[in-house]
């Protein structure tokens, strides 16, 4: 009979999971070729070959969370087969979970697992195997289930590689202590080298336009270490502003996007949104329509961090106005006075309203992109035509549709009151606190104004972070922050200059924001100051000072 | 249901073989799968010792259709023995995606072979095809409804159950009919006699 006698049997390996891993990869499962076979020193450099872009973690829920790695190709081989562990000690002895899966050059290569099955509110160590190499081992946390005593997580955002190191990216890694981190967008800027920051150049060096050229510009930060740290020790929680796609981006354009030689802005999106989802360790929430990306997490009964989406799926168009611009400053007249136009778009304002109302968390919170307190240069009560402001693309561009807001936390049309609301907000690299309030420079709450010396009248608070490293304003003593404060007597913090992060920390009784600033972007350094805390208590909404909170007793060991 | 495609895709190849003694020539055969238990199953024949014999997918088709794995079994007796199994490797023949599978055999000798497609990971067994494969006595599942653990886990894909074949330098190929296909076949030629039966009587 046609029994072949050039042929070697198939299985040698010792399981039938070594034939399959060998036969799952391009490798014939015939050959009689060994497996390549690295050595200590050799295996290290494969690792960093093959996983050169690290490990991630994300939107964890209290049964699972997504792991995430990218499985560099050797050679050039266009199928990848990459095996995942999953244990609760960093040695990964006590395994939970493991599996296999497989990525390909459609997908540039990333890999993400949503490991289901987990154990609410614990904490899990992972690592990925392909071709012979180990990634670095991660470290990850689900949600607690019903009583969840306290949340402390860290709220970054605006991480522009081109204007500087990510210290504060590795300042997180460092603390043992936190269930997670949440980015509130900029994780990627679209510039071309030089263009927005040179202290360190761009990949690729032009505008990124294409899906090729938004996979690079991805792989480029994914690659950068203090990110990479920050990764490997703790779940991301991100949403996207308007630099992942392109700068004031709205639904059918942007500031930065020129159709005349860059094309439509669909395609734009649709390239900026498919690198994002490849790149980041993020749960799709409608594959038919990936603009979308408002999605909540319950963190027990303590906080519903709900995340909105506030570019490209219902934002209408920003008007003619923006930060540097004195001739654009504006009132609330005109189109800015129009219903119609919206921040969030319709649909996802209904969604966001529901889950308002229907919380039964202690605390609510809203991540979000771009700032939600009103910044005027001119103070007036709104029976006054409510002043002058100045940037179109934050919420005061789009008043009408704050103003829904404010119904909702108000109360009405048989609606009870929304309490306990805590805005996080990013974008606009600086520091601040706010209470707030419809109508800010009204002093009397009882016609809905707003008492600055008690917080009367206060309906939610804001916590603004600054950037990871993109520029701020020059104002080391404060000279510009301090002449804002006139008009904007809800503002109980400012500080325009530095760069860092918010920690907060939540119970039952209050949520604090710790604002932590770090020295420089311009080099590594591991310098870090603690510059202000304020809080809000159960109940008052309303911003008071605050103290540094106390870390957490024996967190569960960082990854190696 | 299996729809079959004979094609002698490269005639000249097959001269020049024949003009050696030999008639190998290339044939491509495509069909369908249902479930993600499903396991298509086609027999080629080597009349003479061959050279170059490679067999390939071309239907995942950047994902419109399910990421397929592909073994060659030589048969042994009354049954069949593992040549080789693979899963990815598209570097074997034209139109090839990321996750088609590839096999080549630089020679094999004269015989009978047996080529597998299913839907990964369902792998054989073992050495032996009595062994069966891995989904074997699993609940089956559409693989229109199927999360395949290779569908892109951002837009899920490979939902398609379409699969398509290739060999090179062989001397003939035969479609192995699942035996659910028998059965439809079987129940086809009962319909069509008891019609003809009938059309008969009307005729009358």
């Amino acid at each position: 009979m046609g029994r072949p006698s050039n042929v070697k049997p198939a299985r040698t390996g010792t399981s039938r999971r070594d034939f399959f891993k060998r036969s799952g990869s391009a490798a014939v499962a015939i050959t009689a070729v060994p497996m390549l076979g690295f050595g200590s020193d050799a295996s290290a450099a494969a690792a960093n070959a093959v996983f050169q872009h690290g490990v991630a973690s994300g939107d964890p829920l209290a049964d699972r969370v997504i792991l995430w790695t990218r499985a560099s190709p050797i050679g050039t081989r266009s199928a990848t087969v990459v095996d995942y562990v999953v244990a609760t000690d960093p040695a990964l002895s006590v395994v939970v979970a493991k599996g296999s899966t497989k990525t390909n050059v459609l997908r540039d290569f990333t890999v993400k697992v949503d490991v289901a099955g987990l154990q609410p509110n614990t904490t899990y160590y992972y690592r990925f195997t392909a071709d012979g190499a180990q990634s670095p081992t991660g470290r990850t946390k689900t949600l607690p289930v019903g009583a969840a005593r306290q949340l402390r997580m860290a709220v970054v955002s605006c991480s522009n590689f081109a204007y500087g190191y990510f210290n504060v990216y590795q300042r997180i890694a460092e603390r043992a202590d936190l269930d997670m981190v949440v980015h509130l967008g900029d994780y990627i800027y679209e510039y071309a080298t030089g263009q927005y920051g040179n202290v360190r150049p761009c990949e690729p060096a032009n505008e990124i336009v294409t899906l090729a050229d938004y996979r690079a510009r991805h792989a480029q930060y994914k690659r950068d270490e203090n990110s990479q740290a920050m990764h490997r020790q703790h779940p991301l929680v991100a949403i996207w502003d308007d630099h992942e796609t392109a700068n004031n981006a709205w639904i059918g354009g942007a500031q930065n996007h020129t159709p005349a030689t860059e094309g439509a802005w669909a395609a734009r999106v649709a390239a900026a949104l498919q690198a994002y989802y490849e790149w980041m360790p993020t749960r799709v929430v409608d594959a038919s329509m990936p603009r979308r990306n408002e999605r909540s997490y319950a963190y027990g009964n303590l906080v519903d961090l709900i995340m909105l989406e506030q570019r490209v799926s219902g934002r209408s168009e920003q008007l003619d106005t923006n930060i540097g611009s004195a001739s654009g400053y504006f009132t609330q007249t005109g189109a800015y006075a129009d219903p119609v136009r919206q921040l969030l778009g319709a649909d996802q304002e209904t969604w966001l309203f529901s889950k308002l109302r229907s919380s039964t968390a202690k605390w609510k919170f809203l991540g979000q992109g771009v700032m939600f307190a009103q910044l005027k240069v001119a103070a007036a009560p709104n029976a006054a035509g409510g002043g002058v402001f100045l940037n179109s693309d934050q919420w005061d561009g789009y008043q009408p549709a704050r103003n829904r807001v404010y119904e909702v936390l108000k109360g009405s049309a048989g609606q009870a009151p929304v309490g306990n609301v805590v805005v996080l907000t990013g974008d606009i690299h600086s520091s601040w606190a706010a209470d707030l309030t419809p109508d800010p420079n009204n002093p009397n709450p009882a016609t809905g104004g707003y008492d600055p010396s008690t917080g009367e009248g206060s309906l939610a608070v804001e916590f603004v972070g600054t950037s990871v490293s993109s520029p701020g304003v020059n104002d080391p003593n404060s000279t510009v922050a301090n002449s804002l404060k006139p008009a904007n007597p809800h503002f109980k913090y400012i500080d325009l200059f530095r760069r860092g992060y918010m920690l907060i920390d939540a119970d039952a009784s209050r949520c604090v924001c710790e604002w932590w600033h770090i020295d420089t972007v311009a080099s590594l350094s591991n310098i870090e100051t603690f510059a202000v805390a304020y809080e809000v208590r159960d109940g008052s909404n309303r911003l008071a000072p605050s103290v540094q909170t106390p870390s957490r007793m024996n967190p569960p060991v960082l990854a190696p | 249901m299996t729809h079959l495609i004979f094609a002698r895709t490269v005639a000249t190849l097959g001269i020049a073989c024949a003009a050696l003694g030999t008639h190998a020539a290339d044939f491509s055969l495509s069909g369908n799968l249902g479930f993600n238990t499903d396991v298509a199953k086609v027999t080629f024949r080597l009349d003479a010792d061959a050279t170059n014999v490679n067999v390939w997918t071309d239907s995942w088709l950047a994902g419109a259709n399910f990421d397929p794995t592909a073994a060659v079994w030589a048969k042994v007796g009354t049954g069949y023995a593992l040549l080789a199994e693979v899963d990815d490797d598209d570097t074997v023949g034209a139109g090839q995606g990321a996750f088609d599978a590839g096999l080549r055999f630089a020679s094999l000798a004269a015989g009978e072979y047996l080529v597998t497609i299913a839907a990964a990971p369902n792998y054989a067994n073992g050495p032996l095809l009595q062994a069966g494969f891995a989904f074997d006595g699993t609940a089956p599942i559409a693989l229109a409804a199927w999360m395949q653990p290779s569908a892109n886990p951002n837009f899920p894909d490979q939902k398609g159950g379409f699969w398509n074949v290739n060999l090179t330098n062989v001397s003939s190929i035969a479609p192995v009919p699942e035996p659910s296909t028998w059965a439809m076949l079987g129940a086809g030629l009962l319909i069509s006699a008891a019609l003809t039966r009938r059309g008969r009587r009307a005729l009358r």
